[in-house]
């Protein structure tokens, strides 16, 4: 029986004519509520330990109590209860225990070349005195931009390690991730995650920098208030029960034509090696109070970052997440399976800021969440096709191994959740969204 | 011809904003307030761009054109959101002496011929907010705040503005806007030579020089905002710099 079949049901499609005991895929919550600072729903899940995940995993969403979610609570933490001084003070003092005179680095900066990552490496060896090694684990498609962008990085003066992923074997396990969780960036958050504290490991550069604590975006609240990261996203001690791209890796071997090398940059760290190391990972949000839209202030300023020359497919912004062709298809299938598309993303952060009014949030959110993702299709369906001339093993698991517009809409219209969504006689509609009436508490 | 210093001010209603690239828009304040600082200091017009018009439609910037046109005696143009001849007359009406096209005008040129007709060639100036294309084939002009295509050679397309009616054309070079490293006047300059209607030239200003050499380079003016409303440097300090330069202007 092949695995992956060209024809899948849709169950929103089958229960569109039902209005009640609308079943919730993914563990969401059935009740859909909005935040009412920013356009989070709380069907927003937070980042998850991916090596766990299949399409039965329940996913944790960021909860919304008292109209507010937690990502919009920690914004007022930041703007109240915070004493960003003695965390300077704490970025300070962590810096002098590690700062190194010899010529060699001090700190590992993962990052890509964005807004993000350019104002991490450049304040730490502007402001702190730091030596860092920036590191990059490459995007799947780059933009032009996006390499531009990376290349004035370096050139801002910065050494760079690039890790580009074994092509085969990464648009495989992009195309694996779409079939079985319809998450084409599972394959790269993992490598991703993992590549910096390993890569540090190795090099015997203990301390790491990323960039924004995930609980700004909405993971839970209780990973806030803490600079070090959760081993629990990089490092495990059972390698024999883990998912790679939701499937168990003997099987990607076995039924794939996968090698043991192919999978080592996905696979978990033994904690030892990452203990003998006595790496160190931190976010410097946690140290500098993390404004987006600063960021791409400072990297205007001080390098020669440049925003795409037009928008985002799904949003109105051009300076955030820049760099990948394959972000626009990431964000899309967030859409399809959580109703909460780029557009979303980048209003809750940027209400949450005070750069837009949520009404200004909720209007951009209307006009271009949930957009195809045009610009870049043929460019990503053909990296995620899998041919028996490039794929004799693994192309006969799929009864269509080519991906184009009409085998990507089934995809989709079997991961769409029936509790949001439903067709009529227009086509596909939300049940919910933040722009409909009646999605927010009554002001009291 | 004297050489004119057009502050611009991005409105936000209610805010004044300013973004870099024409992105990433900060709120400084009331607009209202640098408006008379700039009158106060020798504008020679003002600029008002509403910069979220195409986004989402919001109000009060219509009010905002008639308060600063009651208050301040000083030629006024307005731009965003000018979709009808309708709109076009109520900003006429709300006291703007001329308005400026993009979107409109990119995607439905005839507008154009329509709008000169009615109010004149004198009142209807078009923007183009362009980038260079990535072949090395010129320029493209960019609509909705620079974030929509066109695939019009952007050259071509000034021309053909002028032919339509345009009295006047307002160029972005949307890479040097907001980051006050100077103005690039590649393609800026050859509009100039080739066109016989005023060219304003936006987008870079980083000091008084930077002024000057536009003027030097038979520019009809300069659009203005960072330096401006960053306070790195003030209109009688650019108009001195002109004078200096052997440069007409007004006081």
């Amino acid at each position: 029986m092949n695995p992956f079949p060209k024809h899948r049901p849709s169950h929103a499609a089958e229960l569109s004519g039902q209005d009640s005991n609308l079943p919730a895929f993914y563990g969401l919550p059935e009740d859909v509520k909005y935040c009412s600072v920013c356009t989070l729903s709380n069907q927003r899940p937070a980042s998850a330990v991916e090596y766990q995940h299949d399409r039965e995993t329940k996913k944790v969403t960021v909860p919304i109590d008292d109209g507010v979610c937690d990502a919009c609570k920690i914004h007022r933490m930041k703007h109240g209860t915070v004493d960003w001084s003695e965390r300077e003070a704490e970025l300070r003092e962590l810096c002098d225990r590690y700062r190194r005179t010899d010529g060699k680095p001090d700190c590992v900066v993962p990052g890509s070349g964005g807004k993000d990552s350019i104002y991490a490496a450049h304040l730490l060896k502007h402001k702190y005195g730091m030596h860092p090694l920036t590191v990059t684990w490459a995007p799947h498609i780059y933009t032009p931009w996006g390499w531009e962008n990376m290349q004035a990085w370096i050139h801002a003066g910065f050494d760079n390690y690039l890790f580009t992923p074994n092509g085969l074997v990464h648009r495989l396990l992009t195309r694996l991730s779409v079939e079985t969780l319809y998450h084409p960036f599972q394959p790269f958050i993992i490598g991703q995650k993992l590549f910096a504290p390993v890569l540090a490991a190795e090099l015997g550069i203990p301390l790491v920098f990323w960039g924004e604590p995930e609980a700004e975006d909405g993971n839970p609240i209780a990973e806030y208030g803490t600079s070090e990261q959760d081993w629990k996203y990089f490092a495990s001690e059972d390698r024999d029960n883990i998912t790679l791209s939701g499937v168990k890796i003997g099987d990607l071997k076995e039924t794939y034509g996968l090698t043991e090398q192919d999978l080592k940059p996905y696979l978990p760290v033994d904690p030892q090696i990452l203990a003998d190391a006595k790496i160190d990972v931190r976010y410097m949000g946690y140290y500098e109070l993390w404004h987006p839209q600063n960021n791409y202030y400072y990297a205007m300023d001080h390098t020669k970052f440049k925003p795409a020359p037009e928008r985002t497919a799904g949003t109105y912004g051009k300076y955030s997440g820049i760099d990948d062709k394959i972000d626009d298809f990431h964000y899309y299938t967030t859409y399809i399976k959580f109703g909460i598309g780029r557009a979303t993303y980048d209003t809750a952060q940027e209400a949450r800021n005070e750069d837009l009014t949520r009404d200004e949030a909720v209007d951009l959110v209307q006009r271009y969440d949930g957009e195809f993702p045009e610009r870049f299709a043929k460019d990503c369906f053909d990296y995620m096709s899998v041919p028996e001339s490039e794929y004799p093993v693994a192309s006969k698991m799929f009864e269509h191994p080519e991906m184009n517009r009409d085998y990507f809409e089934m995809l989709t219209d079997h991961f769409r959740s029936p509790h949001l969504w439903r067709k009529g006689d227009k086509g596909w509609e939300l049940r919910h969204a933040c722009w409909m009436d009646g999605h927010l508490p009554k002001p009291t | 011809m004297v050489f004119r210093v057009i502050p611009r001010l991005d409105i936000k209603p209610p805010n004044l904003v300013k973004g870099i690239n024409l992105e990433g828009v900060r709120k400084l304040g009331n607009p209202t307030d640098f408006a008379r600082r700039y009158y106060e200091d020798g504008a020679d017009e003002l600029f008002y761009q509403d910069v979220v018009a195409s986004l989402y439609g919001r109000k009060g910037f219509m009010e905002l054109v008639t308060h600063t046109a009651n208050e301040l005696f000083v030629p006024l143009t307005v731009g965003g959101g000018l979709r009808k001849l309708d709109d076009i007359q109520k900003a006429l009406r709300h006291g703007a002496d001329k308005v400026c096209l993009n979107t409109q005008a990119v995607t439905q040129p005839e507008f154009i011929r329509e709008a000169s007709a009615k109010f004149g060639n004198q009142c209807i100036v078009v923007a183009l907010e362009v980038v260079p294309y990535r072949d090395g084939r010129g320029w493209e002009p960019l609509f909705n705040n620079g974030r929509e295509h066109t695939g019009l050679d952007a050259e071509e397309w000034a021309h053909r503005a002028v032919e339509l009616g345009a009295g006047e054309l307002l160029v972005t070079d949307i890479h040097s806007e907001g980051t006050k490293r100077g103005f690039d006047f590649e393609f800026g300059d050859r509009l100039v030579k080739e066109l016989n209607v005023p060219i304003v030239l936006h987008g870079g200003a980083g000091s008084p020089e930077d002024v000057v050499k536009a003027a030097d380079r038979g520019y009809s003016g300069v659009a203005i905002s960072s330096i401006l409303h960053y306070e790195k440097t003030a209109i009688h300090d650019i108009k001195e710099s002109l004078e200096k330069a052997g440069i007409t202007v007004r006081r």
